[in-house]
């Protein structure tokens, strides 16, 4: 369980991570989504103790990491690819990690094993590919068995095999009761992948939600409608409580409502379509345009989408 | 067990928890093993070691040629002169002679010893295992204080040894019945283990290699140079005299046989001291860095 509350870190005047609260649940495999630069990263180097939060505080199965006694028992994290010296082999580095805590070299070797790193485990870490950096990132992650473990974008630069096997075994760990807290700015990795999902854009929780729930609700579908006209039958469909984009002058995108509707109530107004066309949405453009969002307006929407999010999080609970 | 959890490499079959893992509180002796087991799993550390025994050696033998050449050279020379000759290139002044550049090949590995962890990013794995910081980094001081000090013995030792044949036969070898002698090596051993702490301290607060290393290099062998040719040229200013014998360098060396010929010196013990003093400065200023800022 990782709970955050009022987590805040600011880097100058740039501010990464804004006032977040959130907490990840154990038993399940929890989604941490968001662009580049949101502040995932950030966070998650906040919860293992690595960065020091400007204000709010993190903790983890109910203590701050540093407050652990045992932490690699407490939480496995896969932070950004190679933190790890490159003169060092992959096996000395996994035993000087368990050293630390005690731990045998029995399980060095098990870890190894589990993630297929047998042939590089006495090789440099130095001539790794990305691929073998993050298997040795999540071996040792797993070294002390821990009850929770955060894994920063850990498909990145893994073969397709690599990636089902990340999958497979964030599930698994999760079906053990642990917490798994997984990053990733791919929609369609955490829709794969996780139970629940944290949406981050510009350090701020845009979503908090179960993956189905986020789905149906991102996954809306808009009609888009070219008319000369547009502004005419905007007017018209926000009186039936339709959404309207404003694509260009012309082309408006209508959400709330169906082709159908649209078309009959032009006909009624006497309205000259040029264009009517249901477009389905995919998952990544409701996230793109989720996370856009928040890239591109303040306050006002994000006070919106708050809203939205303690919603969502007051129906979890 | 379960299938969904096999390395595709290998087909393995065990889940991540086969059975009960035991893993242990973090003490400061895992912590001191774990830093042992890094430090001997780097071929940097290979490479200055064993380039330390061979500059030590090296030197030695070096020294112990030029001064069988000068006994030869004393042959029937009054025994004031051969004794004032001794003095100059005695047994110890000929075992430690590599002494300083020794001690900058050690300072190289304290300072890797951080700095490449910050380099390669090693230094967040490390924290994420130990994250009261301190323990990780007092233990690195610990292992690079026994290494450099049995190093340092070591090649003492290996020095005496090789240069035993050149130096018996004219009487000028380490006479270990003499406590200025013995207290001259050993603090030989004190100097180059203080120098190797002092750029561990440095690589935590500066957390770049080169960057540490130069700055090193600058405080005990640019520094004292510039410093003495302004002691010859400025003799009138007493206060150049009192930053030469305060220097790290100068201090600190006062206590080994190769102290170098200034006018005002520290005494030998308070002269270590003050390096001392240097070191422990540097490593809480380290220490004090690693404990609060980001990693």
């Amino acid at each position: 369980m990782i709970e955050a509350r009022g987590l805040m870190k600011r880097y100058g005047a740039k501010t990464a991570v804004n006032d977040v609260t959130f907490t990840v649940q154990p038993g399940q495999v929890t989604g941490f989504l968001g662009p580049n630069g949101a502040g995932k990263s950030t966070t998650m180097r906040m919860i293992v103790g690595l960065d020091r939060p400007t204000a709010g505080s993190v903790t983890v199965n109910g203590k701050p990491y540093t407050a652990h006694r045992r932490p690699l028992a407490e939480v496995g994290a896969l932070l950004d690819a190679k933190a790890v010296h490159t003169g060092r082999t992959a096996r000395n580095h996994l035993l000087a990690m368990a050293a630390t805590h005690g731990i045998a070299t029995k399980r060095v070797d098990e870890v190894i094993e589990l993630t297929g790193l047998q042939s590089v485990a006495s090789k440099r870490v130095g001539g790794f590919s990305l691929g073998m950096g993050q298997r040795l990132g999540i071996a040792a992650a797993l070294l002390g068995d821990p009850r929770t473990l955060i894994l920063d974008e850990p498909v990145n630069g893994l073969d397709p095999e690599g990636v089902l096997w990340v999958r497979n075994i964030a599930k698994y760990l999760a079906s053990e009761g642990r917490t798994v807290f997984l990053s990733s700015h791919l929609m369609s990795e955490v829709a794969l992948t996780a139970d629940h999902v944290i949406v981050i854009g510009r350090g701020r929780i845009l979503a908090d939600a179960p993956v189905a729930e986020f789905v149906d609700g991102a996954a809306r579908k808009t009609v888009r409608v070219r008319s000369p006209q547009a502004t005419e039958l905007a007017d018209l469909l926000k009186a039936k409580n339709a959404e309207i984009d404003d694509v260009e002058p012309g082309l408006i995108e209508v959400r709330g409502t169906d082709a159908v509707t649209v078309g009959e109530l032009a006909a009624a107004s006497r309205i000259v379509l040029h264009e009517l066309t249901p477009v389905a949405s995919t998952l990544e453009e409701a996230y793109m345009s989720l996370t856009a969002d928040a890239v591109e307006y303040q306050s006002e929407d994000l006070a919106h989408v708050a809203a939205a999010t303690s919603h969502t999080e007051g129906s979890k609970a | 067990m379960s299938a969904t959890v096999t390395a595709p490499a290998s087909g393995a079959s065990s889940g991540p928890t086969t059975e009960h893992t035991p893993v242990r509180n973090v003490t400061f002796w895992r912590v001191l093993r774990s830093e042992w087991i890094k430090l001997w799993t780097l071929r940097s550390t290979w490479w200055t070691l064993g380039a330390t025994v061979v500059v030590m050696v090296g030197f030695a033998l070096m020294l112990a040629f030029v001064s069988q050449f000068l006994a030869d050279q004393m042959e029937g020379a009054s025994p004031e002169e051969q004794a004032a000759m001794g003095g100059m290139l005695g047994g110890p002044a000929v075992v430690a002679a590599g002494f300083e550049m020794a001690a900058l090949v050690v300072a190289v590995l304290g300072a890797l010893m951080i700095t490449g962890e910050y380099s390669t990013g090693m230094i967040r794995s490390t924290f994420a295992a130990v994250p009261a910081r301190l323990p990780a980094f007092f233990g690195k001081a610990v292992v690079l204080i026994l290494v450099t000090a049995v190093l340092t013995a070591v090649s003492l030792a290996l020095s005496w040894l090789v240069t035993y044949p050149l130096l018996n036969p004219n009487d000028a070898t380490v006479d270990f019945g003499d406590s200025d002698q013995v207290r001259a090596l050993f603090g030989t051993v004190l100097y180059v283990t203080l120098v190797a702490l002092f750029a561990l301290g440095l690589g935590a607060l500066l957390r770049h290699t080169a960057g540490a290393i130069f700055t090193v290099v600058a405080i005990f062998l640019v520094v004292p140079v510039i410093v003495q040719v302004a002691t010859l040229a400025a003799t009138q200013l007493e206060w150049i005299g009192t930053v030469n014998k305060l220097l790290p360098s100068v201090a600190g060396a006062q206590i080994t046989p190769n102290a170098g010929a200034f006018p005002d010196v520290l005494d030998p013990w308070v002269g270590i001291g003050v390096l001392a003093g240097y070191t422990a400065l540097v490593l809480v200023g380290a220490a004090t860095r690693l404990k609060l800022q980001d990693a």
